[in-house]
């Protein structure tokens, strides 16, 4: 077991390269970082507990994610283009658990995308839960918790995930 | 404003200023929703005295509560005094309302309760408290549980304006709870997109779309392996936006009074014929779907059964803003905010003695087609806003709808047409012509002199 400075570091790294996937629409690499069973969950309510009994911004198991990236990689859909360049900031990395085998990590991320002539951006609170992998991890489930969730008038679309 | 609007549409064309004039969405506002029956909610969120909702008429803020005696009733969520909002919350339970800036309070049928200090009004006071209660909704009224006001005190009556083929689609919506009941819950899904509200209705009946605008999420569906497993509902939401061309033409698209329109169920034809070649697992939808007839069957025996769940449309368009779908235990609703500004606001049913997991393929349903982050409707909204952008400069005054108008069927009660035919679109630009053509009256009578002497 690595000190708790280094573990920090490792983990907080990992999610720097998640990130980095992402800006740079290496989708197949990215999704690879999740395993078979992994669930994304933007839910649409500030502390929302279930997924099932409430509807959520996201809520998408890997063959939904595939879906999604497969369509956003095909190029098939002139509405993607052109596509958007964004960048994720994170900060205030903490890890909340740690048993070794099983990690969960808490960040702000500010998203900030730009495409056909507006930059958007949103500030949230993300949860990852991660399990040992060798010397990485693999995702078991992602958490984002946007703050203007539950914004009453509502969101423009989400085409990728933040 | 002058001129005649109802030229802005012809005979198998409307102007753009339709989309994009900010005058014209002002009438609208007033000829159109200031005077239909507009959808509030459903009575299943007003269980108990003083339950309350807030919601839209266009863009009025309403309070909609269940009174102590018993009855519903809506009014602006706007104080008389000086305009403050007084209810800040989306739902809930309260005894009164009372304004945070001067306390001027109100009993939750409106009325006016109190004010601080009254002794600074003088004795004509007395006479004008009824009229200074929260400004009421002029009708109020219920259909199957479904709650609709109209800001016109004249007018048809709710089940006149609905139409027998409106109705079917709320009496299936009851019909298909085994045990009659259905509660509206689970959140709701906003999407905004920058362009008019009428783009959404169109789309809504448009069936020669899908297969090109959501080519690429119907391919991506195609891709997925899905390694053995049974398919999920949400693949086959977007899935089902596949068929071919003449698999689409084939369904049917009925042209209402009113401007009101329904299509043919589509995911079932899909789903079912998937069903043959999928794999079916144990907690998959498929023998979901079987328990869920067992316990409808249990209730109203088997013929019954089946002649509820062989109604089968897919959208039911209640003019000018709502969709009704009661396969999916869905409704959405538009609240246009601008001419070039439009929220779309998807609701979910539980329906009553059905097999709990129908109510999280509802959720899950609506999560895939409705949330801003669905691959379907994102396309549309996307296609939506360039389309209001573009519709903003240019000389050429006149979008097309022609597409089926000498293949137009007389039906019992209104028209149709196969499933690729603009007869909905023409009904609803008739509707249109017809609202705005015809004379306004103001809900509230503002010629009235309340400050008294």
């Amino acid at each position: 077991m690595n000190s708790s400075f280094e573990r920090w570091h490792i983990v907080q790294q990992f999610l720097f390269h998640e990130a980095r996937l992402l800006d740079e629409r290496r989708w197949d690499d990215w999704l690879n970082l999740y395993e078979d069973d992994a669930e994304y969950w933007m839910p649409y309510e500030w502390g929302q507990k279930s997924a099932t009994d409430h509807v959520s911004l996201f809520f998408e198991d890997k063959t939904l994610l595939r879906m999604r990236i497969d369509r956003l990689k095909n190029d098939l859909s002139p509405l993607e283009w052109p596509p958007a360049r964004t960048n994720r900031h994170l900060s205030n990395v903490q890890i909340t658990e740690d048993t070794g085998d099983r990690v969960t990590a808490t960040v702000y991320l500010a998203f900030v995308e730009y495409r056909r002539e507006e930059q958007r951006w949103f500030s949230s609170r993300v949860t990852w839960s991660l399990h040992t992998e060798g010397d990485s991890f693999q995702i078991a489930a992602k958490r984002v918790d946007l703050l203007n969730c539950d914004q009453e008038s509502g969101h423009l679309r989400f085409a990728t995930p933040m | 404003m002058s001129g005649n609007l109802s030229e802005l549409v012809g005979r198998g064309r409307v102007s753009r200023r339709l989309y994009t004039d900010p005058d014209i969405f002002e009438e609208e506002m007033k000829h159109i929703f200031g005077r239909v029956w507009l959808w509030l909610g459903h009575e299943s969120q007003l269980n108990n005295p003083g339950d309350l909702f807030t919601t839209r008429m266009g863009r009025d803020r309403i309070i909609v509560a269940r009174h102590e005696d018993g009855e519903i009733y809506a009014f602006d969520n706007r104080c008389t005094h000086r305009g403050a909002e007084v209810c800040p919350k989306k739902s809930g339970n309260a005894a009164h309302f009372e304004c945070p800036y001067h306390a001027w309070t109100y009993r939750t049928d409106g009325s006016l309760k109190s004010v601080p200090l009254r002794k600074g009004y003088d004795t004509g006071f007395d006479a004008r408290v009824d009229a200074l209660a929260l400004e009421p909704v002029a009708r109020l009224d219920s259909y199957q549980g479904f709650i609709f006001g109209s800001h016109a005190a004249d007018g048809d009556d709710l089940q006149t304006y609905l139409g027998p083929d409106v109705r079917e689609a709320f009496d299936n919506f009851v019909d298909r709870s085994p045990d009659g009941t259905l509660e509206m819950t689970g959140g709701t899904t906003v999407q905004r997109y920058r362009g008019n509200w009428k783009l959404q209705i169109e789309n809504s009946i448009d069936l020669l779309h899908p297969l090109i605008l959501h080519h690429s999420a119907v391919d991506a569906a195609d891709r997925v392996d899905h390694g053995g497993r049974e398919p999920s509902i949400e693949w086959d939401t977007v899935k089902a936006n596949g068929l071919s061309f003449s698999e689409w033409d084939e369904l049917h698209v009925a042209a209402l009074p009113r401007g009101h329109c329904w299509m043919g169920g589509f995911l079932t034809k899909a789903i079912d014929e998937d069903a043959e070649k999928a794999v079916m697992d144990e907690n998959g939808w498929r023998v979901l779907q079987a328990q869920y007839r067992d316990t409808m069957i249990a209730a109203h025996g088997e013929e019954r059964t089946d002649e509820v769940l062989a109604f089968n449309r897919h959208n039911t368009i209640v003019y000018p803003n709502l969709l009704v779908n009661s396969r999916l235990a869905q409704v959405r609703i538009l609240h246009p905010s601008a001419a070039d500004c439009t929220e779309q606001h998807g609701y979910i049913f539980r329906r009553g003695g059905a097999p709990e997991r129908m109510f999280e393929a509802s959720v899950r349903m609506v999560n895939a087609n409705n949330s801003p982050s669905s691959i379907v409707t994102s396309d549309d909204h996307e296609v939506f806003e360039r389309i209001q952008e573009a519709l903003e400069y240019g000389t050429s005054e006149w979008l097309d709808w022609s597409r089926g108008i000498y293949q137009e069927r007389k039906l019992e009660g209104g028209t149709g047409g196969a499933g690729t035919n603009e007869v909905a679109m023409r009904n609803q630009h008739r509707a249109w012509a017809e609202y705005m053509a015809a004379e306004y009256m103001a809900p509230n009578n503002m010629a009235d002199d309340t400050a008294g002497a």
